[in-house]
């Protein structure tokens, strides 16, 4: 029950919020935030890998009990964790904490709203990563674009209500669709599954009990839904070419809802992408290994083109994201265990890392009011230690060693060069690999103009340093990005035991 | 007894731990945390000595120290591998460790004079730096696979630009970081894919053992082994031919060879005792090392070998003319260092292990001397680096002037100085291998006549900026350097003078003396090392053959001597008729439009611009396309959707509130419905 009193506490902690004044709004909800935090390192320490969550592994701290009945299949409260779950759940247990505290500067109108759906965000989230039911993982999925919805729209910038409704028609009509894939899944599974819980449809399909849906065969029913379910989730990742809320939606949220948006939201898309569609249909998806490839490339090399042409430091990371997803997409795609280990750790790793990017921008916004490139330059000379920290975070983008981003993209070439499952996989992985050169490009482009040189802003108040709650998470991100390039097996190694089965569920000819 | 091995880590650790303490504390530090750096580097310094008398004692030691990941392997398709960190301690490593933590300790100390008593601010940030530049190398010395030599060489890279961008608030510095991370940073793609495809091909990235990759792809190649993949229908040998050039990618950028040595005179940049550190002993020397290190895997594929060697003796001639025409004294400095290293790869492509290396260690020791000199004339002209404004030095700081000349000897290849007896190595292994391979000879060609432009743009700068009249005020009345000045160049003058003693090979063969060559017998591991890492092996498994001119191995030695130091003095002689006059004038003027292009580097940095300003104009037309293309698609299409742009202006144009209500209502509703289908309120 540990994992419900965590996700419990999340939430009765956001209406404790929405209900406390304004004032202390802020405090509060990072003293309760802290409380999903340490539950999660307990869960962590106490956490023994047992393989696969949907293949028949070991569930840690699993409950499952039944809630309802629709059309005749069981729907039960099913959560528990695997080796590719809990490092995302960890994840989000510690970037809202940090999230939380780079608020307390700029936000400064309905705090208790703010807080309040940050925490609600937090128990959602939570919830998509440890829900093992459809219907239960789908209404937190749902769920989570609601006050995701709220903070871009109430807190965010200018053009906040045209982004906020993008964001949400958007990834809600991609929902829509990937809703359609999976129940044509559950449909042809016939009297073979009694239940919505993953791991029996998972194993139903792994069996081979896809029946004939409406005179559609099994083989035909298992693509459509592959195509639907990576079409829905494509959205949500972002992958190009359904990547243009992106940038609006991180341009216009304020700072800690871009942390989460980037941190953990998106993850939830290459996450469902793992679970539903590489984990549950692997056929489909060694079918389509090229154009997935493909897209995959395109993804890395566009992406980071586009973030080349920014001028918007947020809109730099943001499309920055694009590029580094398509790693991960290559990293799932090429079926091999550094290959879709490495894609759950760089899920991590970016995590952290453009949570830190996103909210030093936001330190040097608070301090600006401007993000564009050519507005200001010299800050390292007002704010050492906040540059000194984003000049960090960037290299750790760029893949520096010994620190997190390197690990996952180095586990994903290392495990693509050669992958049976990838035809011209050696191509597909250099190719990708050359992002490391541009995203190099950009983001030193944009430090030198920004960061260095002489101090250049027009302002009428003095710039000076950040104060300790902004810096401070900025440091304890940096601190965790460069322990996890250091020690990567602190959670390679419950990855690669989670995605091993998947693995194995491929059969590679010759 | 107590293992020097054990040790290793901490001449790793202690430069990290400066950096640490510099940065945490170095504010509170007398000197900004130079004092930490000083002891922490002559620990490492004392500490490797100690190893390279352990391995003179007869032991080597290669040793897996820690799981970076996946303990026990984890599969990347043909194969299981796992990631580690380990040391290799052979005769090269140890000499290499020496080299480094002598050489940044007297960057330490020297420091103390061009910074501390300069004035300048941001020390704690300035040693931190030198700390961390220190650590990264020698972690990357001592590593004993390919990916940690890898993430080592990348941290070094962070290093220089955080070095080079030292004074970030003016605008130059942080655009030659930039430039010097960006251009390696290119060169490191090749490598890092060539890391992967040594994983993918062999299973394992060790440098050392019977299950080193350089000795599975030499029993693949015989054909008393396999390996684990190669790419569909490449044959093996093509493959690691490719393999080996995408690894030298890396070592392109890294150690400044054309095409991709554009980032170096840029990197000048930086402080110029950061700029002794990378030009001797760590960065630039990084590249080269890296060839030495897996020199096994190198001489397997000859057309790697020639385009080693070509790519060195061209760059190394291409370089030379670039430094004759430039009038700041740390410019004609940059351009000798990348000339230099293309001697030492023509060296290493040529088969000439010993050579390279030898060239390595002189180089370190003159090379450092010469920009701690050339330190010490700025500490003395001001700042002021043009050397026009130069000239008479030579009496007002004598210390400075003979370490100088000392260092400038040995850069010019004049007999006894040590780079002479290195220099003349590398040519030699070039002819001696070269007059059965045409490709190779022509290495050596423009190896030969970078020998006289080398001596003549070296004695340029000494004669402009030691010699003749004062041209400027400063020039007249320069200021005084103190003891952690001179220390250094001392120490560095008398290394430039006797380091060439270590290998005395064309005395031993001419004179038929034995034994003297000790850097020979060191890196055969005649005292100690691993098997599989020496001189002879390399020869045994390599390409070359050796063919001599008249007079067999004595005459070729003598001839090939002869001439080189006949071309060397040439130019030496040149620059002194020109330039050794109380009031030299710019006579480079008379080379008409080649001086242009000499001066503006032939245009390659012009051509890079080009190059990146393309990049941008192609991300700008994607960005184009993605805003007007994608996005209209998409909001095109919504608007379709939902009947007319008229409605979605009246949905944005409405309250938050109505959406919360509206959500609220779709979520209850949904709850409703699957509370009642459920049986919830039954």
């Amino acid at each position: 029950m540990i994992l419900e009193a965590l996700m419990a506490a999340a939430f009765v902690g956001a209406l404790t919020v929405f209900l406390a004044p304004d004032e202390w709004a802020g405090r509060l909800a990072f003293a309760i935030s802290l409380i999903p935090f340490v539950g999660s390192l307990y869960l962590w320490s106490g956490f023994e890998a047992g393989g696969n969550a949907l293949l028949g592994g070991e569930i840690a701290y699993a409950t499952q009990i039944e809630w309802l009945e629709v059309g005749g299949r069981s729907v039960s409260w099913f959560v528990g964790l695997d080796g590719i779950s809990l490092p995302l759940f960890v994840l989000t247990t510690f970037l809202v904490p940090l999230a939380i505290l780079s608020a307390w500067t700029p936000v400064d109108a309905r705090q208790s709203q703010f807080y309040g759906l940050m925490l609600f965000m937090e128990a959602n989230l939570l919830g998509v990563f440890a829900a093992l039911d459809f219907f239960l993982w789908f209404v937190f999925w749902e769920a989570v674009l609601v006050p995701m919805y709220f903070l871009i729209g109430i807190w965010g910038g200018p053009r906040r209500k045209y982004a906020a409704i993008k964001f949400f028609v958007y990834t809600n009509a991609a929902s829509l669709l990937m809703f359609i894939g999976f129940m044509s899944l559950v449909f042809a599974l016939g009297d073979s599954v009694s239940s919505f819980a993953l791991p029996e449809i998972a194993q139903a399909i792994a069996a081979g009990d896809l029946g004939t849906w409406f005179g559609i065969p099994p083989d035909r029913v298992a693509m459509v839904a592959f195509l639907a379910m990576f079409l829905g989730f494509a959205v949500k990742v972002p992958i190009v070419p359904f990547h243009t809320w992106l940038p609006d939606a991180h341009v216009q949220a304020p700072t800690p809802a871009s942390v989460l948006l980037a941190g953990v939201l998106l993850k939830m898309g290459t996450y469902a992408l793992l679970r539903f569609n590489f984990t549950m249909l692997p056929e489909q998806a060694s079918m389509l290994a090229i154009p997935i490839a493909a897209i995959a490339v395109i993804s890395v090399i566009y992406g980071a083109m586009l973030a080349l042409a920014q001028k918007d430091l947020k809109r730099i990371v943001a499309y920055s994201s694009v590029s580094s997803m398509g790693y991960v997409i290559l990293g799932l795609v090429v079926f091999t265990e550094y290959g879709i280990g490495g894609a759950t750790f760089q899920m991590v790793a970016h995590g952290l890392i453009s949570g830190l990017m996103f909210m030093a921008v936001g330190v040097i916004y608070n301090a600006t009011h401007t993000r564009m490139v050519g507005d200001m330059a010299g800050m390292a000379d007002r704010m050492p230690v906040t540059v000194g920290i984003l000049v960090a975070g960037a290299f750790g983008y760029m893949g520096l060693p010994l620190m997190a981003g390197f690990a996952g993209e180095f586990f994903i070439f290392v495990g693509s060069l050669s992958a049976p499952a990838l035809p011209y996989a050696p191509v597909f992985t250099a190719l990708a690999m050359f992002g490391i050169v541009i995203v190099a490009g950009y983001l030193l482009s944009a430090m030198q103009s920004t960061l260095f040189g002489p101090f250049e802003l027009e302002t009428d108040y003095e710039v000076g340093p950040a104060a300790f709650h902004d810096v401070a998470p900025l440091a304890v991100l940096l601190v965790a990005i460069i322990v996890l390039g250091v020690a990567p097996d602190i959670f390679f190694e419950m990855i690669r035991d989670a995605a091993v089965p998947v693995v194995e569920g491929v059969t590679i000819d010759g | 007894m107590v293992n020097a091995f054990a040790y290793v880590p901490a001449i790793v650790l202690l430069p990290f731990f400066s950096f640490l303490v510099a940065l945490g504390a170095g504010r509170y530090l007398p000197k900004g945390g130079a004092f930490g750096g000083i002891a922490a580097t002559a620990g490492s310094f004392l500490l490797s000595v100690w190893v390279a008398a352990t391995v003179a004692g007869g032991r080597a030691y290669d040793e897996t120290l820690y799981y970076w990941a996946s303990e026990g392997g984890a599969g990347i398709g043909p194969t299981d591998i796992e990631l580690t960190f380990g040391v290799l301690i052979d005769p090269l490593s140890a000499l290499m460790l020496v080299i480094v933590t002598l050489v940044a300790l007297l960057v330490h100390v020297f420091s103390l004079g061009y910074m501390n008593d300069e004035g300048e601010t941001g020390l704690p940030r300035y040693y931190a730096g030198l700390g961390l530049f220190t650590a990264s190398m020698l972690g990357f010395v001592v590593a004993d696979n390919l990916l940690m030599a890898f993430m080592f060489f990348e941290l070094v890279g962070l290093c220089s630009y955080l070095l080079i961008g030292f004074h970030f608030r003016e605008p130059g510095p942080p655009s030659a970081a930039k430039k010097a991370f960006l251009v390696t940073r290119f060169g490191d793609y090749f490598f890092l894919v060539g890391v992967v495809a040594v994983f993918a091909t062999f299973g394992t990235a060790q440098f050392a053992g019977p299950e080193s990759f350089p000795a599975l792809a030499d029993a693949a190649l015989n054909g008393s082994g396999s390996v684990a993949w190669t790419p569909g229908g490449l044959d093996l040998g093509t493959w690691l031919t490719v393999v080996g050039l995408l690894v030298l990618g890396g070592v392109v950028g890294k150690s400044a060879q054309f095409p991709l040595h554009t980032w170096l005179p840029d990197a000048m940049e930086g402080p110029t005792p950061v700029s002794a550190l990378i030009h001797a002993a760590t960065m630039v020397a990084a590249g080269v090392y890296l060839v030495a290190r897996m020199y096994g895997f190198y001489v397997l594929t000859p057309t790697t070998m020639a385009v080693i060697a070509f790519v060195g003796g061209f760059t190394a001639l291409f370089a030379a003319t670039m430094g004759v025409v430039k009038d700041e004294l740390k410019q004609v400095l940059a351009y000798s260092t990348i000339s230099q290293y293309g001697y030492m790869m023509l060296a290493l492509g040529a088969g000439g292990y010993v050579a390279a290396v030898f060239h390595l260690t002189t180089h370190a020791f003159f090379k450092a001397l010469l920009f701690l000199g050339a330190g010490s004339v700025i500490i003395a002209m001001h700042h002021n680096e043009d050397m026009w404004d130069m000239g008479g030095l030579k009496s007002k700081m004598p210390v400075t002037y003979y370490t100088f000349l000392a260092g400038s000897l040995a850069l010019a290849g004049i007999f006894p100085f040590a780079g002479f007896w290195s220099k003349d190595e590398i040519l030699y292994e070039a002819l001696v291998h070269g007059l059965n391979d045409p490709l190779l000879l022509g290495g050596y060609l423009m190896g030969l006549l970078a020998v006289p432009v080398t001596a003549f743009y070296t004695f340029r700068m000494v004669f402009l900026t030691f010699h003749g009249e004062p041209r400027s005020d400063t020039a007249r009345d320069p200021e005084s350097v103190r003891w952690n000045v001179k220390g250094p160049l001392t120490v560095l003058g008398s290394l430039a003078v006797v380091t060439g003693l270590i290998n005395m090979v064309p005395v031993q063969k001419v004179l038929g003396l034995e034994g003297i060559d000790l850097l020979h017998r060191w890196l055969d591991n005649e005292w100690g090392g691993i098997e599989g890492l020496s001189s002879h092996h390399y020869a045994d498994i390599g390409p070359y053959s050796s063919a001599y001119l008249v007079g067999g191995e004595v005459g070729t030695v003598l001839v090939g001597a002869a001439v080189s130091l006949g071309l060397a003095l040439l130019g030496l002689g040149l620059a002194w008729r020109l330039y050794n006059v109380p009031s030299p004038t710019e006579h480079t003027a008379k080379l008409g439009g080649i001086k242009d292009v000499l001066y503006n580097n032939y245009y390659l940095d012009e051509l890079q611009v080009w190059l990146a300003y393309r990049t941008e104009d192609v991300a700008g037309g994607a960005n184009t396309f993605d805003q007007g293309i994608i996005d209209g698609v998409v909001n095109g299409v919504s608007s379709v959707s939902l009947t007319g742009g008229g409605r979605i202006r009246k949905l944005q144009s409405g309250v938050v509130s109505q959406y919360a209500a509206l959500l609220t209502f779709g979520l209850v509703a949904l709850l409703l419905v699957l509370g009642a289908t459920g049986g919830w309120f039954l």
